[in-house]
């Protein structure tokens, strides 16, 4: 098994709400981000194309952070899943320097969203639900809390929205699709195969677990 | 075509900061602390200068160590860096430090009451050079940036550690007011490195230059960016320059004719040299962006 995530960037119209939603469910604190969405353009008026490009840690198969890792914070899952024990994390960052997609990010210190304002709601709520450790470095884990938690009730992630990682069933153009990229009979499996689907930087030989389809 | 402003992150020729930026400066230092003591250990005790080996030994722990530890998010779990050898080189090179300030201890304390056996030289001057080859290792297997991605990025700073140890160790020399054998012997191995040094220098920045796109932008940074006046006013007219020009005049005169002054000038430009060069390959340090790349530049938009 390896979870896996296929992004149509067709479908993508950059409104952010996959940002917003990881923010949300994984009680991000200011200036940690998990996912992000990187819009360019490129010619000349008129004739300009703008790209859209939702990004998060590709969770890859042959992973760089994971083997420069120098105290085993960053392991990989059998299901594919490459997540960071925030326990062992020294705060060296160089995995942050290894991963060429540059999906990972350092939490160097705790602060509050309204600075001097106290804690909002929303804060007090994540530091009893969700605790980051500040002088370690974060990422995207796939949500997957909510894949352990469905899998435990039975449910199967990419169908099931209970066990499906937020971003993906809170994407208002259902861009994002979310499964086992090792079934063939999967829809991620399927949309690969038919659309050609590509992963970021394939030469850099880390085969990422995320699928874009143009 | 590199990013200036943040929310060109990664559609642009994107910087790494972490290793450079606010507290990543520390991580710059302890680099070149740690390949300067451990070389200028390796070269003074070559020569049997306790003293060279002993601030080389010092400069690696408080300095290169200290630097190290300070700028870690939870410094007290350094050890658990232990754990890692078989794959990550912050792992290798933590334990290559440990190894070098226990047998450098060893050896030092046997040389300066006894003597130490000659065994235990080549196994601490092995341990010093794996010291000073692993922060070279460590940027290197980032392949995501190609101006560290490149076989002789280690090299260059063994060379870089050795050169400046060696200066130093000729400092210690001087010092002492006793030039000696070692003093001529040291000046030898100076040229050496000092020629090996501006080969690499040039032979990195070509091989970079011509790798891929973005060792190109890396490398028109480091010659014509920001900090253009650093590498060629520093790094090349005084910190391989100014050496150079000392070498080439105690050729000439001789070594113990050279004024003490152009020696000691010759050493500090060399050490500011090294640790710019250091500071611009980690401030140039390029990714590739992921989105196709405006051909409009930045400052255009």
């Amino acid at each position: 098994m390896r979870w896996g995530m296929v992004i149509d960037l067709k479908k993508c119209i950059g409104c952010w709400n996959c940002v917003l939603t990881c923010k949300a469910e994984h009680f991000l604190p200011p200036g940690v981000l998990w996912c992000r969405v990187l819009i360019s353009e490129t010619g000349k008026y008129p004739q300009v194309t703008k790209h859209i490009l939702p990004i998060r840690c590709n969770h890859c198969k042959e992973a760089k952070c994971v083997d420069v890792c120098p105290t085993g914070a960053t392991q990989r899952r059998d299901d594919g899943i490459v997540w960071i024990d925030p326990d062992k994390c020294m705060g060296c960052r160089y995995c942050m320097m290894a991963c060429p997609y540059q999906a990972r990010v350092f939490y160097s210190d705790e602060r509050e969203y309204f600075p001097g304002q106290g804690l909002t709601p929303f804060e007090e709520l994540g530091r009893q639900l969700y605790q980051h450790q500040s002088g370690t470095v974060e990422k995207c884990n796939f949500c997957m809390e909510r894949i352990d938690a469905g899998l435990a009730k039975g449910l199967k992630p990419g169908v099931d929205r209970e066990a499906t990682p937020a971003c993906v069933i809170n994407c208002p153009t259902k861009a994002m699709y979310f499964g086992d990229l090792d079934d063939p009979e999967s829809e991620v499996s399927m949309l690969i195969k038919q659309r050609k689907g590509a992963q970021l930087h394939p030469e850099y030989g880390t085969d990422p677990s995320i699928y874009y389809l143009e | 075509m590199i990013q200036t402003r943040p929310f060109e992150f990664m559609t642009r020729f994107t910087p790494q900061t972490e290793w450079i930026e606010g507290p990543g400066v520390r991580l710059w230092l302890a680099f070149f602390f740690i390949e300067l003591g451990a070389g200028m250990f390796f070269i003074s005790s070559l020569f049997g200068n306790l003293w060279g080996m002993f601030i080389g030994w010092l400069i690696c722990i408080v300095l290169g160590g200290g630097f190290h530890l300070i700028y870690l998010g939870h410094p007290f779990r350094f050890w658990r860096a232990f754990l890692r050898p078989q794959t990550s080189w912050i792992s290798r090179g933590l334990i290559f430090i440990a190894l070098f300030i226990i047998f450098g201890a060893i050896h030092m304390g046997l040389s300066f009451w006894a003597t130490s056996p000659l065994g235990l030289l080549v196994l601490i001057d092995i341990i010093a050079f794996l010291t000073t080859i692993y922060g070279g290792f460590a940027m290197n297997y980032c392949n995501g940036i190609p101006l560290w991605n490149t076989a002789l990025l280690p090299v260059l700073y063994v060379v870089a550690g050795f050169w400046g140890g060696a200066e130093l160790a000729l400092g210690v020399i001087l010092a002492s007011k006793a030039l000696g054998v070692a003093g001529l012997r040291i000046e030898e191995l100076i040229r050496i490195l000092l020629a090996a040094f501006i080969v690499l220098v040039l032979a990195y920045l070509t091989s970079v230059r011509y790798g891929s796109a973005a060792g190109r932008v890396a490398v028109g940074e480091i010659v014509r960016g920001r900090w253009w006046w650093l590498f060629w006013v520093v790094v090349i007219i005084l910190g391989i320059g100014l050496p150079l020009g000392v070498v080439i005049h105690s050729l000439r005169v001789g070594l113990a004719a050279t004024p003490t002054v152009l020696l000691s000038l010759s050493i500090f430009f060399e050490l500011l040299g090294d640790i710019s060069l250091r500071f611009l390959i980690l401030k140039n340090g390029f990714y590739n962006p992921l989105t196709p790349i405006s051909s409009v530049p930045s400052t255009q938009l």
